[in-house]
């Protein structure tokens, strides 16, 4: 009977889609531009967006209040060794760490904040930090590298039985930890002894992240199904808003942090690159030998292979980006309109 | 946005954090502290925590929650305890069930060992070198044992080849499990070799260099074989497992390397996989794991039949469990688990599952201290006197005294119970090896259980009833179709009656020999419980006596003619015989095979609540993130239970949750939505309090004109409500973004729930 179900569900499934197919491409299809809706400044948007009343605010509280009750039941789980893995509607990340501050008060608790903008660099800073916190126990080794961590904390049974760390990732499918590698690790993490996993997913694909080994036999998920309703505020920090594409000041602003990143030397050629695109606004972009002869002068670049690490590292971030002049030279011009440009370097500075 | 929390919250610094961190990466929450409760939890030495007697009244309340809180830690232990017990258990079932073939293996290991030392060890300064010896092709063989898991699901084997280390690591031979994680392109040969160093050498050195593992061997004494065992190769990257391949086999004289490999398909895989270069280096042997459903059997027998823990599972439970083992990925891992499963709701929703702690530490004097568990006794009597087991059974004198009786009752019925399931298991054992290309229907441990503890069958005599259509087969064959028990039953008159269908031998087999040893094991099984066991005995005395005729009988020398009447009569004492032990297994059935839970007082250790499991296990066990995410949005009122948004179900109103209306209005839609009709259809729902607008209807441009006097929302609030929910569906992977070629159209993903 099972079966048959299971069927049916496939075939309302594909159903579905081709009869979905087949409205999306009849006559009917609209043809109407988005540039039609007059939209608004972008700024006033922002401010907008930041200031959206919340609906339901009452009833959204009381759901997530509801919750509180099954945090004995969370506790429990946990202590038998499963990992809690919360899905539903709804920004998660109150309501696991609430959970983990009342709930979890007697076990030490790493809360690791997963967004899109994390790098796996700093993840693996995270990893040190929490082993860190790791009570009683004094780091055995100098060399840290993954492997010796996730030994050290898949120790053999714990003095204590207890006492274990929780790990909590909000929102573990985002797209700064969606690649293979990162959730091997943090399936790794998860297995070890010491370690318990509070995470959440908001994704409806997620499952399709882990193969049979991370979710039976590492990550031990206990599903929960918690729709909280409350706004992805974090979790859609870094996603664009719909309608202000070409937003310069969101682009200015991600471009400022990767500039941030980069080498003092980089930065004053990038400097150099956008004042002569703000000085000459009709030209095409500079050519390439134009910018090494200027950044030699000031002794920023030492050859040309110099320059060229630096022009891969901003074409890698899309800060740059290369154009077949008039005269069939290749020139670099930066993809940010005037006014982003102004502000970038302004805050550059 | 933090919800208000509780009165009880932490400090407001972690409010503070919520907020300051929001952006963090990541921080640290709080550090260890130490325990609130200083709750000492050694098994045995626990001590009486608070005095029942001097609890004042006042500060009852407090009391009860300090005793629930008790109550809760001591369930907590006791689980630790029986669930402890289930997984060592286990796994020394499957050690056990792995013994033939570890034992084949280490053979094997020490076999090719020999014959890489009789190629020859190399010289002095041959082995100082910091490369390889090759002298010929011979010498660049690499033993490898391909172990055929039987097993598409990997999970399963994950403990096997770990447990397969161990064993080999105890008979001396320097052990590394790679895994198909160590063989990603990414990091290339490097990144086993560095798994390699790390295993043997314990560390981790930079660059990873063979030589270096050469001379680490020349160091040990180099009498041992080196095993590195990669638990699945089908999914190793080919390229960098046949590097790895080639690499050994030209060190393979420096360091005598055998390798494992876990093939979960079948012995083409590495052909599959491997270029022929590499494929020329192996020198493979065949090993065989056995199969999910022999583990799976093996598993229940020790953990479900025999006393293992003292926590048992209900019929409904077992039913859901064995659908859920063959319909799932019929992977042991996913059975362990749900069982876990049912075994931690069990503890954390049954009071008294605190007895389990010593019903399965104590043997026969069980003395019960229910004080001690943490709760008062008033509270507990009223809770075991409300089980319907024992409402059934009316006992009148709640004392500790009848307790333990009930539990010791409990506890011999059990004995009973179970010798009776393994007599039956014997049975079908010996049938199976009989008749196992006859009858192709193999009984699996798993259905006898299931059968052998339904209570409804029990309790309206169900076997009683089947025996009877037994004796005569023409009635209601379909009443007996399907019953496993009584199909033993039938097997056994079915092979006392059938002389002309067998070789007279092959009845006498069975009739002396093996009949003998059906009831030898019987009596094994039967120890410890003197009312079956008699009986078994008295069976057994019997057969020994018309052993001891027929023999005599054979080993005369007879002239031919009377030959056949030998064999008569033999024939008719065997059928008698066959006859008794049908009986006697009838007798067992009917009298000894109390289901657990026709028992008093079974609902302590017993699960049955096998509502609660089918909604935690299609929950819990596996999620439907994909299904209910959607529901959440299409029936957010159900979940928020809000007076606004439930007066009309189906019109879409502006109270609505903005991504709920947003999704809905998606649901018009193809698979490729126009921002611009999406964005004007969710602003006439916002903008209109009291329309009673269908979702079905598509916006209509003029429409728009006559909401123009609604204009206390600003044009900017509903485009970044719009913006918002848009993201918040892109979030949940519900909608994806528009492209570069259709830079007007947002693509729907799902379709249908």
């Amino acid at each position: 009977m099972d079966f048959n179900a299971a069927e049916e569900e496939e075939f309302g499934f594909s159903r579905n889609y081709f009869l979905a197919k087949e409205t999306g491409s009849s006559g009917k299809k609209s043809a109407r531009k988005l540039s039609d809706i007059n939209v608004v400044d972008e700024q006033e948007l922002r401010e907008a967006s930041a200031n959206i009343e919340p609906k339901h605010q009452n009833d959204v509280a009381d759901l997530i209040n509801s919750y509180k009750s099954l945090y004995p039941k969370w506790v429990f789980d946990l202590r038998c060794g499963f990992g809690l893995l919360m899905y539903g509607f709804g920004s998660k990340k109150s309501l696991i760490e609430d959970f983990a501050s009342t709930a979890l008060a007697e076990h030490s608790v790493v809360v690791i904040i997963a967004l899109a903008e994390i790098l796996w660099e700093q993840l693996k800073l995270n990893r040190k930090v929490s082993s860190r916190s790791l009570p009683k126990v004094q780091q055995p080794f100098s060399s840290r590298s993954m492997d010796d961590l996730l030994a050290f904390l898949d120790g053999p049974e714990m003095d204590e039985k207890d006492s274990f760390i929780c790990v909590v990732v909000n929102n573990i499918d985002g797209p700064g930890l969606r690649d293979t590698e990162t959730q091997q690790y943090l399936a790794r993490l998860a297995s070890c002894s010491y370690i318990r996993v509070v995470a959440s997913i908001d994704h409806v694909n997620a499952p399709l992240l882990w193969d049979k080994k991370m979710v039976h036999a590492q990550f031990n998920w206990y599903w929960y199904h918690v729709p909280t309703f409350a706004p992805y505020k974090v979790e859609g920090l870094f996603l664009p808003l719909i309608l202000a594409h070409g937003s310069s000041k969101q682009s200015a602003k991600t471009a400022l942090i990767v500039l941030q990143s980069l080498t003092p030397n980089a930065q004053s050629v990038f400097r150099i690159l956008a004042e002569y695109q703000l000085s000459h606004p009709d030209d095409e972009g500079m050519a390439i030998d134009d910018l090494y002869s200027i950044s030699r002068e000031r002794f920023l670049v030492s050859s040309q292979v110099t320059l060229n690490a630096h022009l891969t590292e901003f074409k890698d971030h899309e800060l740059v980006k290369t154009k077949r002049h008039s005269d069939g030279q290749d020139c670099l011009y930066i993809p940010l309109t005037k006014e982003g440009l102004e502000k970038l370097l302004s805050e550059m500075s | 946005m933090a919800p208000s929390l509780n009165d009880d919250s932490p400090p407001s610094t972690i409010d503070e954090a919520f907020t300051e961190n929001n952006l963090q990466p990541f921080f640290v929450l709080q550090k260890g502290s130490p325990r609130k409760s200083d709750r000492k939890s050694s098994g045995t030495g626990r001590t009486r925590r608070f005095d029942l007697s001097s609890a004042s009244p006042k500060n009852s309340a407090n009391i009860e929650d300090e005793k629930e809180d008790e109550n809760m830690n001591l369930r907590m232990e006791a689980f630790e305890f029986v669930w402890s017990k289930i997984e060592s258990t286990i796994k020394d079932v499957l050690r056990v069930m792995n013994t033939n073939v570890f034992s084949e293996i280490e053979t094997w290991v020490h076999q090719s060992f020999d014959t890489i030392r009789s190629l020859g060890t190399p010289e002095f300064p041959e082995a100082t070198q910091s490369f390889p010896i090759i002298t010929d092709a011979n010498s660049k063989r690499l033993f490898t044992g391909l172990v055929l898991t039987k097993n598409m699901e990997f999970v399963d084997d994950l403990l096997t080849f770990e447990e397969l280390g161990k064993h080999l690591k105890y008979q001396g031979c320097h052990v590394a499990n790679l895994s198909s994680l160590d063989f990603i392109a990414k990091n290339g040969v490097g990144g086993c070799l560095r798994s390699l160093l790390r295993q043997f050498l314990m560390s981790s050195l930079d660059p990873a260099d063979i030589s270096i593992l050469a001379s680490w061997y020349r160091e040990e004494n180099c009498n041992n074989p080196v095993v590195v065992i990669i638990d699945d190769i089908e999914r190793c990257c080919g390229s960098v497992l046949s590097d790895f391949i080639l690499m050994l086999s030209e060190w393979v004289i420096k360091i005598p390397v055998i390798l494992i490999m876990g093939v979960a398909t079948t012995l083409d895989a590495p052909r599959n996989i491997l270029p022929s270069n590499a494929l020329r280096c192996l020198c493979p042997f065949e090993f065989t794991l056995g199969t999910p459903a022999e583990r799976m059997d093996a598993v229940v027998e020790a953990v479900l039949v025999k006393p293992c823990s003292g926590f048992i599972i209900g019929h409904k439970v077992a039913v859901f469990m064995r659908n859920y083992f063959v319909s799932q990925d019929g992977t042991l891992t996913s059975f362990i688990r749900a069982l876990k499963i049912a075994c931690t709701q069990h503890f954390y929703t049954e009071p008294l599952s605190v007895i389990l702690l010593e019903f399965a530490s104590e043997e026969d004097n069980l003395v019960l201290e229910i004080e001690r568990h943490g709760l008062s006794p008033e509270v507990i009597w009223k809770h075991v006197f409300e089980f319907p087991s024992c409402q059934r059974v009316k006992l009148n004198k709640p004392t500790s005294e009848s307790l333990a009786h009930a539990f010791s009752e409990l506890k011999r019925l059990q004995n009973q119970w179970r010798a009776v399931v393994l007599v039956r298991l014997s049975l079908f054992l010996c049938f199976d090896c009989l008749y196992v290309t006859g009858k192709g229907e193999k009984v699996r441990l798993l259905d006898l259980f299931c059968e052998a503890i339904d209570p409804e069958s029990y309790n309206q005599g169900e076997f009683d009833t089947n025996m009877k259509a037994e004796k005569d087969p023409v009635l209601s064959s379909s009443q007996i179709k399907g019953h496993v028990i009584c199909k033993a039953v039938r097997l056994v008159r079915y092979v006392s009656n059938s002389h002309n269908a067998f070789h007279l031998s092959s009845i006498r087999d069975l009739s002396t020999a093996k009949l003998g040893n059906l009831l030898k094991i019987w009596e094994n099984l039967t120890v410890g419980i003197p009312e079956i066991d008699g009986k078994v005995k008295e069976l057994l005395s019997l057969l020994n006596v018309e052993d001891g005729k027929s023999s005599k009988k054979d080993l005369t020398v007879t002239p031919r003619r009377h030959t056949s009447r030998i064999q008569l009569n033999i024939e008719k004492d065997s059928k008698s015989l066959s006859d008794k032990a049908a009986n006697l297994i009838e007798c067992m059935v009917r009298d000894y095979m109390h289901p657990t839970e026709c028992i008093p007082f079974h609902e302590i250790f017993c699960f049955k609540d096998v509502d609660k499991l089918r909604l935690v296990s299609t929950e819990a066990l596996i999620g439907d993130p994909r299904r209910r995410i959607q529901v959440d949005l299409l029936e957010f009122q159900k979940l928020l239970c809000c007076r606004c948004c439930t007066s009309s179900s189906n019109a879409l109103l502006p109270s609505m949750h903005d991504t709920s209306i947003m999704y809905k209005l998606a649901q018009e839609h193809g698979d490729l939505i126009n921002l611009h009709d999406w964005y004007q259809s969710f602003k006439s729902i916002v903008l209109c309090p009291n329309s009673k607008r269908k979702p079905r209807q598509s916006p209509l441009p003029k429409k728009r004109k006559g909401i123009k006097e609604a204009e206390s929302q600003s044009e900017a609030s509903i485009q970044a409500q719009f913006c918002r929910a848009v993201t918040e569906l892109q979030i949940t992977g519900l909608l994806r973004m528009p492209s570069k070629r259709r830079p007007d159209f947002a693509q729907r993903v799902a379709f249908g729930l």
